[in-house]
């Protein structure tokens, strides 16, 4: 096997753990944002079935701006993957 | 006012009856029933069974890995022949468990097919109880079909009632009580094939009502959508959700049923476990297969 | 650097208590939502009692899934027989792992189950009459709200099955790396789903509750809800990705 001391070893499986908890808690407030969002959404598009495509688009653009943050935690976790 | 007592409820007592009856003549866990021909000659006694949980739970789910502890050849069936033909395809590794797959499911066909001949050639004018049953099965997914995909596209009807009865006939089989039947939806390779088949109709129905460019842009577009890779493990994601789905709740059932019923010694309390884990459960998860393959057609196509 | 049997049984009976007993929390409360959302119906529509009551078994018995998902998992550590001493520390950390990304992953679906469900009651309370339609559509709302719910199962199954035993020759840092990367694998997945389960159980909980109040617009309502779940369901897909990684490319 390669060789790696133990102190690189902690390193790198602190990167490995933090990687994990990141994406973890990272998709925890996205997910209940959009699906908040698109709850509102439906609702709505019920109540005023005329505006249906402009209802859409703006759900749409709220969840996207609200997954950024998802995306986030995702450029972190690869990071601690791939470059520590 | 006074109803009359139909059929299927008379049907339903006297299995809940027969079960309960076997229940009880099957003993505890620990002794066991052994009926039938020993050397020749008939035994009907009790006797000291052998299994604890854990080699039980083993057998049950891991039949190749039982076989592989114990190193008994296994028995039970009818033409060694056959079992040796499926040894040499499939390898020895998973060979009893796929000979059993493969044997449950083609009961599961023949008893479709029979029970479509039989109500074929019985059709009446006033329906009989089985008639009323199937023919409110079919209007009411029919139904369905028409609500999602609209009028013109009711092609879809005998595909959707198909995988519906063929999914809840797998479920209910494994209610039957005799050794070495199992639901085929139990063993991962069956819902995983049909949730493969489910999204492709999904795609091929898109490609041909939105053109072939039409229906790809929306995957290989990195212009629109940076992160297009992420969409087509989502489309592979549905295929997982809709097959794991089924899995899940069909082994979790046997898995409850088996420790529960050991655990109570098989009196009573099994003939509840498998009304609401065999018929109940059963229904449902086979609804919800069907539904979502219907409303992934229904989404795909209504853009 | 050995690990004796006991210790790899020890980690295999924690994830196994952990996993049921995480995962029995937030069913018992969706199964309580839906019974509450039933009587409240059955108050408002004495009617209806028959269709509400209906509504309310079924879905119970389709909510309480990822509690099932728990105790299947928690029953394989038990009884899998995946205790064998050569795993060492790997298997140990497989197991742990296991057992905490599907306790931790049925938190958040069930309890958006649990909330769609209650709403469909109010619901069919509601509209009788399109009783049966707002059914089908809870049962979908539901098994959507469930999909984070399976890619747990599934990092699970795939963390108790497909991970390699510890090698023999291998030094301290490459098995604390190794060990580590398989407990973010399961708390990356666990923690990923809290959030998508739970808001697409509300979006499903909407779309039953106008689907009660305008039936006229159910088909473009359960195009919102279907469009709406699949955006929401992203940050999941990541979860899974990363999980994935941790466990196959480290």
């Amino acid at each position: 096997m390669d060789n790696i001391t133990l102190a690189q070893g902690i390193v790198k499986a602190a990167a490995l753990l933090g990687a994990g908890m990141c994406m973890g808690m990272g998709a925890l407030g996205p997910g209940v944002g959009e699906g908040f969002v698109a709850g509102k959404a439906c609702e709505g598009i019920a109540r005023s079935p005329e505006n249906a495509s402009l209802i859409t688009r703006t759900m749409l653009v709220g969840q996207a701006v609200s997954e950024s943050t998802g995306i986030y935690s995702l450029v972190i976790a690869l990071l601690l993957i791939f470059s520590t | 006012m006074a109803k009359k007592k139909s059929p299927i409820l008379k049907i339903f007592i006297l299995f809940i009856i027969i079960e309960t009856a076997l229940v009880f003549v099957s003993g505890g866990f620990n002794k066991q029933l052994q009926i039938g021909l020993d050397d020749g000659k008939f035994v009907f006694r009790n006797i000291q069974s052998h299994y604890d949980l854990q080699e039980r739970i083993t057998e049950e789910f891991q039949i190749d890995e039982h076989y592989r502890q114990t190193g008994e050849t296994p028995e039970i069936y009818g033409s060694n022949k056959t079992y040796e033909f499926f040894k040499n395809i499939f390898g020895k590794a998973t060979a009893i468990g796929t000979f059993q797959l493969l044997r449950m499911l083609l009961i599961v066909d023949i008893m479709l097919l029979f029970i479509a001949l039989l109500i074929k050639k019985r059709l009446l004018k006033r329906p009989s109880q089985p008639q009323i049953l199937f023919e409110m099965i079919y209007t009411t997914l029919e139904q369905f079909v028409i609500e999602t995909l609209g009028k013109e596209r009711a092609h879809f009807t005998p595909y959707i009632v198909t995988l519906f009865l063929f999914i809840w006939v797998c479920n209910m089989v494994g209610m039957i009580p005799i050794p070495g039947f199992m639901e085929p939806t139990r063993n991962l390779n069956v819902p995983l094939g049909l949730g493969l088949f489910a999204v492709a109709i999904v795609h091929i129905t898109a490609l041909k009502v939105k053109g072939v460019w039409g229906h790809l842009k929306n995957y290989v577009n990195p212009v629109k959508n940076p992160l297009f890779l992420l969409d087509i493990i989502g489309e592979l994601s549905k295929v997982v959700s809709i097959s794991f789905r089924l899995f899940g709740n069909v082994l979790g059932g046997a898995i409850i049923i088996l420790v529960v019923s050991s655990l109570v010694s098989y009196v009573v309390f099994p003939v509840g476990l498998n009304l609401f884990f065999g018929m109940f459960v059963g229904t449902i998860q086979a609804f919800v297969f069907t539904m979502l393959a219907l409303t992934y057609i229904g989404v795909e196509i209504s853009e | 650097m050995e690990l004796s049997v006991e210790y790899i049984r020890i980690a295999a009976y924690l994830g196994a208590g952990i996993s049921v007993g995480l995962g029995a929390i937030t069913t018992g409360v969706g199964s309580g939502l839906i019974a509450g959302g039933g009587s409240l119906g059955v108050m408002k529509q004495p009617q209806a009692n028959d269709q509400i009551f209906r509504t309310m078994l079924i879905g119970q018995a389709a909510s309480q899934t990822a509690g099932i998902f728990a105790l299947v998992i928690s029953m394989l550590l038990i009884y899998g027989g995946f205790d064998t001493p050569e795993g060492g520390w790997f298997k140990a950390a497989t197991l742990l792992s296991a057992g905490i990304a599907m306790g931790i992953g049925s938190l958040g679906p069930s309890l958006g189950a649990g909330y769609s469900g209650g709403e469909a009651c109010k619901s069919v309370a509601r509209m009788p009459k399109h009783g049966n339609f707002i059914m089908g559509n809870m049962l979908i709302g539901q098994a959507l709200a469930q999909t984070s719910a399976i890619f747990a199962l599934l990092i699970s199954l795939l963390l108790l099955y497909s991970t390699p035993n510890q090698p023999v020759d291998i030094s301290i840092g490459r098995i604390l790396i190794k060990t580590l990367a398989f407990i973010g694998a399961g708390l990356a997945i666990g923690f990923g789903t809290i959030g998508p389960g739970a808001g697409i159980g509300y979006v499903a909980g909407k779309a039953n509750d106008m689907m009660g109040r305008f039936p006229k617009e159910k088909s473009r309502i359960m195009r919102t809800m279907f469009l709406g779940a699949a955006i929401s369901q992203s940050t999941a897909i990541y979860s899974l990705v990363i999980a994935f990684l941790l466990i196959f490319a480290v």
